[in-house]
């Protein structure tokens, strides 16, 4: 009987033997970077991820404009376009990577650029594309430092956007609150005016994206400028204050339980049009979601709710990446090149997405008035920690920004704990 | 034809004796020479098992001894034990492990107890059986992922249902339950979906079981004076007490690897409060890069369920040695 047992043995060592083999691999991580042309015939295919939306009309002016004019432009080529919801995404090029199944671009979320820059993914452009100086000089450079990561550019800014007060102005005035509150102080003095199970704030989480323009406002931070501690600064007293009124309103139920992850209430941006929340932040595509579900309702617009740090509000948006492994990066950089011409970008403006290119100010307003808000808005906004070990430190923010808003700890203790976490993973780099 | 293979049949069947392999009758001692052909039967479902399960099972084990890379140039690091001992020292995986021991007090007794019931109902000569049978089936066979999003609808804090009963109908409250924003009240959200998706699937292996209950038994207890209940308990209960504990370990492994309700209903907030097992393990992994720490807590939650089977059976298994 014991020779029969012979063959799975051998398999089970070939197995293990195998897997043992192509552990560890060389340290080598990047290949040297091919220098790229300007202005070369391209040809061939490409196979472009995004996360576009479906809701509004990103997609449609992506697939039945961009896209149809770029091949018209290069007869022959083709750019296949793969939409990956925005909650997959990460997970998705994660996955990608490890299986070496990336495509040749993608639209990626400002904040997944380090990481990605680090696994050694990407495609430096400033070292590959040789107009990149030209097309860096056009950005704003809040944007423009997501690409960022030790010294080199591993993209360029897409599309930005940033957070601005939406209200209900019917919903402020049954309330009794004759105009918007404009500083965090007003808002709190106002707060208790809602009532009966409606709201004067919504916030869909306590995630940074959704917390830190209050602690920004406030004249707090989450780290130091140079992003390589938070304690000091993340548990610092304007910090702490800033959340601090956020937990209090909760507690007195003046905003709803969204805050602690969304699975429960009414979304946000339907509770401000049909009036439950009289005001939430949010971006410049809640204008097209919105008249797509409600088109009998019109948002208004307001700065960020100021305080000590002024009205300070979070950068947002997605950059446009070209991957190492793409067997086409002439036609890649091509397509990249047109993504951010004036024509991909009015395109684009007229879906919801604000271009990043400064020269395009005056056309974005003009293609939406309600983009203004935001332009002024990202004046002072500023962009999350750029730092590869982002979606960690978000994780553990907003589990101990959780913590406060139940009530399990003080805001003190669960920023002191979120700090003294998060210190060691920037130390890593 | 008849006389031919009757002619042809003495040729075949007097096998000449060094070719023991071809199995005739009263052969049961012999063994086949050829000791791979039953392996090479075997094989392509050994091949499959190999790559979908026997490979990744090993890898994922020779990863959690890693400080995994994701890429495959990239050098991984050898750390030994410490991504098991981070496990241990772990409050958050500790925490999980609990909240997938609440939920599994909260489905398993309820769906055994409820399947059987149903299966009994069901296993009577009613109107309308089939029917039925199909109706508490179809919950199993539908996706995951949709029955989890529409559960999360249905314990919505202001728009949904479960709450616009207990206020608007029942008047038990005035104020909603936020359901999906506290601890206890969200695995009771996701314990219910547990209970609705799994009812099916037992009650059909109970209906199965109670069909090989012998009519002679039932018969004989009624001689005896018993009544329904008594058949019940001395009757049918001894009579399926192998798929009894089939179904009940089967239901204590699913407990422990409940994922997609989760994730979709809670995605194991607030601060992580309603972790589970899977969920964290799938966060560190896909969130996190950290595949050698995903890969440790999957080997010890296989070891406690391990543990926790082996124990079923000594304790459950045990008693039907005694019945026999």
């Amino acid at each position: 009987m014991k020779r029969t047992f012979a063959l799975p043995v051998v398999a089970l060592a070939a197995i293990t033997g195998l897997a043992a083999c192509d552990t560890g691999g060389g340290g080598a991580q990047s290949a040297p970077v091919q220098k790229l042309s300007t202005g070369a015939a391209v040809s061939g295919e490409i196979t472009f991820w995004h996360a576009y939306s479906a809701a509004g009309s990103e997609i449609k002016a992506l697939e039945k404009t961009i896209i149809p004019n770029f091949e018209k432009l290069h007869p022959g080529v083709k750019i296949k376009p793969v939409q990956v919801p925005d909650a997959d995404m990460h997970q998705k090029l994660v996955t990608a990577s490890a299986a070496g199944s990336l495509p040749d671009v993608i639209r990626v979320d400002i904040v997944t650029v380090p990481e990605l820059a680090k696994i050694g993914v990407l495609t430096p452009l400033d070292e590959a594309m040789p107009d990149f100086q030209d097309w860096a000089k056009k950005m704003y450079p809040g944007p423009l430092a997501t690409n960022k990561y030790k010294d080199k550019y591993w993209g360029l800014p897409l599309d930005t956007n940033t957070k601005v007060v939406l209200y209900n102005q019917d919903a402020l005035k049954s309330a009794g609150i004759s105009s918007v509150p404009k500083t965090l102080e007003e808002l709190k003095a106002n707060a208790g005016k809602a009532g009966g199970g409606k709201f004067i704030l919504a916030e869909g989480g306590s995630a940074a994206w959704q917390m830190l323009p209050y602690i920004w406002s406030n004249g707090g931070d989450m780290t130091d400028p140079g992003v390589t501690k938070a304690s000091g600064y993340l548990n610092g007293p304007k910090s702490v204050a800033a959340l601090q009124m956020l937990v209090d309103m909760y507690g007195q139920k003046t905003i709803p339980g969204n805050v602690l992850g969304g699975s429960g209430g009414t979304p946000t941006a339907d509770g401000l049009a049909k009036g439950t929340y009289a005001s939430i932040v949010d971006g410049p595509w809640t204008f097209p979601n919105l008249a797509t579900s409600y088109p009998k309702f019109q948002a208004q617009t307001s700065p960020m709710y100021s305080g000590e740090g002024g009205s300070v509000s979070v950068v947002g948006g997605e950059d446009i990446v070209m991957t190492q492994q793409s067997k086409n990066k002439e036609l890649a950089a091509e397509f990249i090149r047109y993504m951010l011409s004036p024509d991909a970008q009015k395109a684009m403006g007229h879906a919801g997405q604000l271009s990043a290119e400064a020269d395009m100010a005056s056309e974005m307003s003009a293609v939406e008035p309600y983009y203004a808000a935001y332009l002024e808005q990202l004046k002072t906004a500023k962009p999350r920690p750029a730092t590869p070990q982002w979606a960690k430190i978000d994780d553990i923010f907003t589990k101990q920004a959780q913590l406060a808003f139940q009530g399990k700890q003080t805001v003190q203790q669960a920023m002191d704990a979120a700090a003294a976490q998060i210190d060691p993973l920037l130390a890593q780099g | 034809m008849a006389i031919d293979s009757v002619s042809a049949t003495p040729a075949v069947a007097a096998p000449a004796p060094s070719r023991p392999c071809k199995p005739g009758r009263g052969g049961a001692s012999r063994r086949p020479s050829h000791w791979w052909v039953p392996w090479a039967f075997a094989a392509p479902g050994l091949i499959l098992f190999a790559m979908t399960t026997g490979y990744p099972l090993i890898r994922s084990l020779q990863i959690s001894f890693y400080k995994w890379s994701v890429l495959p140039t990239q050098a991984s690091t050898f750390i030994g034990a410490d991504n098991y001992l981070r496990a241990l020292g772990d409050a958050q995986f500790w925490t999980s492990l609990a909240n997938a021991g609440v939920y599994l007090l909260m489905t398993v007794p309820a769906t055994v107890a409820i399947g059987l019931f149903f299966a009994i109902l069901l296993h009577a000569k009613i109107p309308g059986r089939t029917t039925f049978r199909v109706l508490f089936y179809i919950p199993v066979v539908t996706s995951w992922v949709v029955v989890s999003l529409l559960f999360k609808f249905l314990f919505t804090t202001d728009d949904g249902a479960i709450n616009w009963f207990l206020t608007d109908f029942l008047h038990v409250t005035q104020q909603g339950v936020p359901w999906l924003e506290q601890r206890w009240t969200a695995l009771i959200a996701v314990s219910v979906l547990g209970v609705w998706k799994n009812l099916g699937w037992c009650l059909v292996v109970f209906l199965a079981a109670l069909g090989g209950v012998g009519e002679e038994l039932y018969e004989a207890a009624s001689l005896d004076g018993a009544n329904a209940w008594h058949k019940f308990v001395n009757v049918t209960l001894p009579g399926i007490r192998g798929t009894l504990l089939f179904v009940t370990v089967l239901q204590v492994i699913g407990a422990f690897n409940v994922f997609p309700s989760v994730l979709l209903m809670t995605n194991g907030g607030p601060a992580g409060s309603t972790e589970v097992p899977l969920t964290y393990m799938y966060k560190q992994a896909f969130s996190f890069l950290d595949f050698g720490y995903g890969s440790a807590m999957s080997f010890i939650l296989a070891i406690f369920i391990f543990v926790v089977s082996y124990l079923q059976f000594k304790f459950l298994g045990e008693k039907k040695e005694m019945v026999k």
